[in-house]
């Protein structure tokens, strides 16, 4: 049969109340008896609190109260308990949260922040990772390696500022780099940065006289977020209610926990009266989550004909202040930093380190963009070396079927492929002769090739649940987070499908509540359209099912012999005794009363099967669930005078497997390449020479516009079919992202002929290389 | 205390200012709950929270409310006619140029200022209006389109 809504480019379903203004997001709420809250930043980037005297800002007019953290005496996390809502004790970067003001108004509580008089005894501080690891550095947790962690996932060095060590040893690397004929290494550095989304983080709570505790939040992990409430109150699931509103735009940083607690912790101390905290966007810089912040080197050895044969890593991540967010990315760049190549030889560590920098979380693409920017180099500067055609070199490696990935999971053909990808850039890019050097300009070209998997919880499950309405409507609830990417809709045109009614007949619940919603186990690692699909295409087929046993009851045959399409049922037999599905959906009521049959609802579900954490010994094991892999490929010119990139096209081709909806998933593509390029040419959070955060706003911290937009686009997807997805729709969100640097950056050495390994390589940067050349 | 006078999607208000240092766009979403204009940077560097002041486009997170004391404006709200979406908005769902939304209204509002006062712009125009905004979701794309397919339906 075929597709009537998947596969089409149907109008995004959320689209009207965003184009409108209507669309609530959190710092739209208003409640009753509604506090406003501002904070106290540190200032410092380490340092022991002597004192803290709140009186002055106690009494200024408006506050309701300060709230500190001494004597709070409570760490949150997930699978580290390292971090405490508000400061105790002694500040760890600069933009940590020492003191909250509530107020009536935010004028108020901000005029009441300035008058906090904080006393510090200043202590050494360190930002880099590895003079962070280097004998002598300043100890951030003297309690590292006693926190309270789930010890099969996180490996902290007792000691040191090393809060996690994840190690992969496949084969023997030894006996690889002996095997080696080529080998070719590099120093890379990916900096520290800000996700950027466009609404700043904002959180409201409320604890209700009986101590329930509710909370609206820009969150796109809302049973997380409850779970932890739960933690740090010590009171169970049914106590607190989290609900999110739309979101504007998330790319991770709202999928970690990050300010929920210290509003809640503020919270607690005012019972029946909301609480609520929007960042500047100064404090989205400062005192949220960062991304990235790699220093690593890698090391490749190879066969005189191209074979890949071993691959050393190392990585070092600045992750802050705190250590839950980051050592899952730390995990996942270890284990993905051999790209979508197979080596029979690969040793790789990878360090979560504390830092006096805002603490680290996810950031789309969780390690992969990390890992393969250095072997997306390297694999260029081989070609070189070799004198082969990077193409044919990558070719040469892909995982394919039969082979193994670093985990030693074994690749099958509905996996993906990549050699389409490759073929599809080759022909967009490859197609056109290159421009020779002219007067004003050097022009390059580059290509790269990646793998996404996503790391997840080994119980992460989407739950979903479909009913009916007596009009023939159908009501559709999965927690999916709406953020922007689409899922919504997705959900919607899946729904349709499988319960093959027109969408305008499907509602999916907009709203997310953990009181009322299926629980979810979070909107990360690009995996809502691929898990949640799989959870509503069985919600739908039961309910299916249930229409049509209803059906059999008041028709007088069997279940087996009921047809459904959409609209009703009837006997195969007998076609023109219709029953339409709204006089099913509650039963079937006969004239006089009479109910037969049960009222449509179903349930459904998927967890990624056979999902185990990494083996702490060897790093192994069955860790991914899927993969998506792709190829990028660029033609650049750069300006002689002035060293600014312009990319003049950006070719992506990647293998979701199905597309439910190509105008959103090609809107995922673009919208992560110019992110990308974001980190690749213009984006580094800077630190001043007192360890606290510079130019954090826009404007000194420059993201792309429209200007920066590669000329012209190519956007190509390849369908393998899979057993996996929903319609074979797999990951694809943050899988844009990954390639991009390494991509650029190849494409500028063929410019230039300068290789560069530390991003990003500004215009000014390119330019003393072209002054020096 | 101050009080200025604002007409708002064609409606009077008479607004007491807690401070004269309070923005234009905290009285319009704090004291009119006009809520469309997002604040999204707070010093005019996004875009996001742009409203038509007078019918020019302007950021309104940086500008002080005093400042527009008298002054006509049009936020996302007064946009669309009741349930009649503009062309800009339609325009905007139709390319797929909304994704997270907030960034939305204020690129609605500099389109609409933009086309008002220039039927048929060059891709230089359009890029020039829009490279006051920033987009962290759609790599902007679709936003160009956006203002095309406007331009053109505005115009045919």
């Amino acid at each position: 049969m075929s597709l009537r809504y998947v596969g089409k480019s149907e109008k995004r379903v959320d689209a009207v109340e965003k184009v409108t203004g209507a669309a609530e997001y959190v710092a739209d709420i208003k409640l009753p008896r509604m506090l406003h809250m501002k904070v106290l930043r540190a200032g410092v980037p380490h340092a022991n609190i002597v004192s803290i005297d709140t009186s002055a800002a106690e009494a200024c007019p408006g506050v309701h109260k300060v709230v500190t953290g001494q004597g709070c005496d409570i760490l949150f996390g997930t699978c580290l308990w390292d971090q405490p809502p508000l400061a105790e004790g002694k500040v760890r970067h600069a933009g940590e949260a020492v003191a909250a003001v509530l107020a009536e108004t935010v004028l108020q509580a901000e005029a009441a922040v300035k008058k906090i008089v904080v006393e510090y005894e200043e202590l050494p501080y360190v930002l880099d990772p590895l003079e962070s690891v280097a004998d002598g550095a300043p100890v951030i947790h003297q309690r590292n390696g006693d926190y309270d962690r789930v010890d099969y996932v996180v490996h902290p060095i007792k000691g040191t500022n090393v809060f996690h060590h994840y190690k992969l040893r496949k084969g023997d690397l030894d006996r690889g780099f002996a095997e080696s004929d080529v080998v070719v290494e590099g120093q890379f550095e990916f900096p520290l940065s800000s996700h950027a989304a466009l609404e700043p983080h904002g959180a409201i709570c409320r604890f209700g006289a009986g101590g329930d505790i509710e909370m609206w939040a820009s969150n796109q992990a809302p049973f997380v977020l409850r779970d932890v409430l739960c933690g740090m109150f010590n009171v169970p699931a049914t106590k607190v209610r989290v609900r999110i509103p739309f979101l504007g735009g998330g790319f991770g940083g709202k999928s970690d926990v990050s300010i929920e607690p210290m509003v809640a912790y503020a919270a607690s101390k005012v019972p029946g009266y909301a609480v609520k905290l929007v960042l500047t966007r100064k404090e989205v810089f400062t005192s949220s989550l960062l991304g990235r912040g790699m220093k690593g080197r890698m090391k490749l050895g190879a066969k005189r004909d191209g074979t890949f044969v071993a691959l050393e890593s190392a990585m070092h991540f600045s992750d802050g202040a705190y250590g839950d967010t980051g050592w899952p990315v730390d995990t996942v760049a270890g284990h993905n930093c051999t790209g979508p190549y197979e080596f029979p030889h690969v040793k790789s560590d990878t360090y979560g380190v504390y830092t006096n920098s805002p603490p680290v979380g996810a950031y789309r693409g969780y390690g992969h963009p990390e890992g393969q920017f250095m072997v997306g180099r390297l694999v260029d500067i081989l070609a070189r070396k070799l004198g082969v055609d990077p193409a044919e070199l990558m070719r040469k490696n892909f995982l394919s079927e039969g082979k193994h990935n670093a985990l030693g999971q074994k690749i099958k053909p509905s996996h993906g492929n990549l050699l389409a990808c490759l073929g599809e850039v080759k022909n967009a890019v490859g197609g056109r002769e290159l421009p020779a050097e002219d007067e004003r300009y050097l022009y390059g070209r580059g290509i790269a090739a990646m793998m996404k998997s996503p790391k997840m919880a080994a119980n992460a499950s989407s739950t979903a649940y479909v009913q009916a309405n007596s009009d023939g409507t159908f009501f559709v609830n999965l927690a999916g987070i709406e953020m922007g990417q689409g899922c919504q809709t997705v959900f919607t045109q899946m729904a349709a499908e499988a319960l093959q009614a027109p969408m305008d007949k499907v509602k999916m619940y907009a709203d997310v509540d953990t009181q009322f919603s299926p629980w979810e186990w979070q909107t990360v690692a690009s995996m809502q359209t691929y898990r949640g699909g799989r959870a509503i295409a069985q919600a739908c087929e039961r309910a299916v099912e249930v229409i049509k046993a209803n059906a059999a009851l008041v028709l007088e045959c069997s279940a087996d012999e009921i047809e459904y399409d959409g609209e009703g049922c009837f006997c195969a037999d007998n076609p023109d005794r219709r029953l339409a599905v709204g006089a099913l959906a509650r039963g079937y009521m006969y004239p006089n009363g009479l109910t037969v049959g049960v009222p449509v609802q179903a349930t459904g579900s998927y967890r990624v099967a056979g999902i185990i954490e990494p083996d702490p010994e060897t790093g192994m094991g069955n860790a991914a669930g899927s993969w998506t892999f792709g190829v990028q490929g660029a033609d650049v010119r750069i300006e002689k005078a002035t060293g600014k990139v312009e990319v003049l096209h950006f070719a992506s081709a990647f293998d979701p497997g199905g597309v439910i909806n190509p105008q959103t998933c090609r809107g995922q593509i673009v919208g992560g390449v110019v992110q990308g390029m974001g980190a690749a040419l213009m984006e580094k959070l800077q630190f001043n020479d007192k360890g606290v955060v510079k130019g954090a706003n826009f404007g000194p911290y420059r993201i792309p516009t429209v200007s920066d937009m590669p000329k012209e686009w190519t956007v190509k997807f390849i369908e393998t079919p899979n057993e996996e997805g929903p319609w074979s729709a797999k990951p694809i969100g943050e899988h844009p992202i990954v390639a991009v640097a390494p991509t650029l950056l190849n494409a500028i050495q063929d410019a230039t002929g300068v290789d560069f390994y530390t991003l990003p390589v500004t215009a000014d940067v390119i330019l003393e290389h072209l002054k020096e050349g | 205390m101050t009080t200025i006078n604002l007409t708002v999607n064609g409606v009077h208000h008479e607004v007491e200012l807690e401070t004269d240092r309070v923005k234009l766009v905290d009285v319009l979403r704090d004291r009119l709950e006009l809520t469309g204009s997002k604040v999204g940077c707070g010093v005019g560097k996004c875009g996001s929270c742009t409203v038509l002041l007078n019918g020019e486009a302007v950021t309104s997170c940086n500008l002080l409310a005093r400042k527009a004391d008298g002054a006509d404006i049009v936020t996302i709200e007064g946009v669309a006619n009741g349930f009649d979406l503009h062309p800009v908005q339609q325009a905007f769902i139709d390319t797929g140029a909304v994704q997270c939304g907030f960034c939305t209204p204020g690129l609605v509002v500099r389109t609409l200022a933009l086309l008002d006062s220039n039927p048929s712009p060059s891709d230089e125009e359009i890029f020039g209006a829009l490279e006051k905004h920033l987009c962290r979701c759609t790599g902007y794309e679709a936003i160009i389109e956006a203002v095309k397919l406007a331009q053109q339906r505005l115009s045919a």
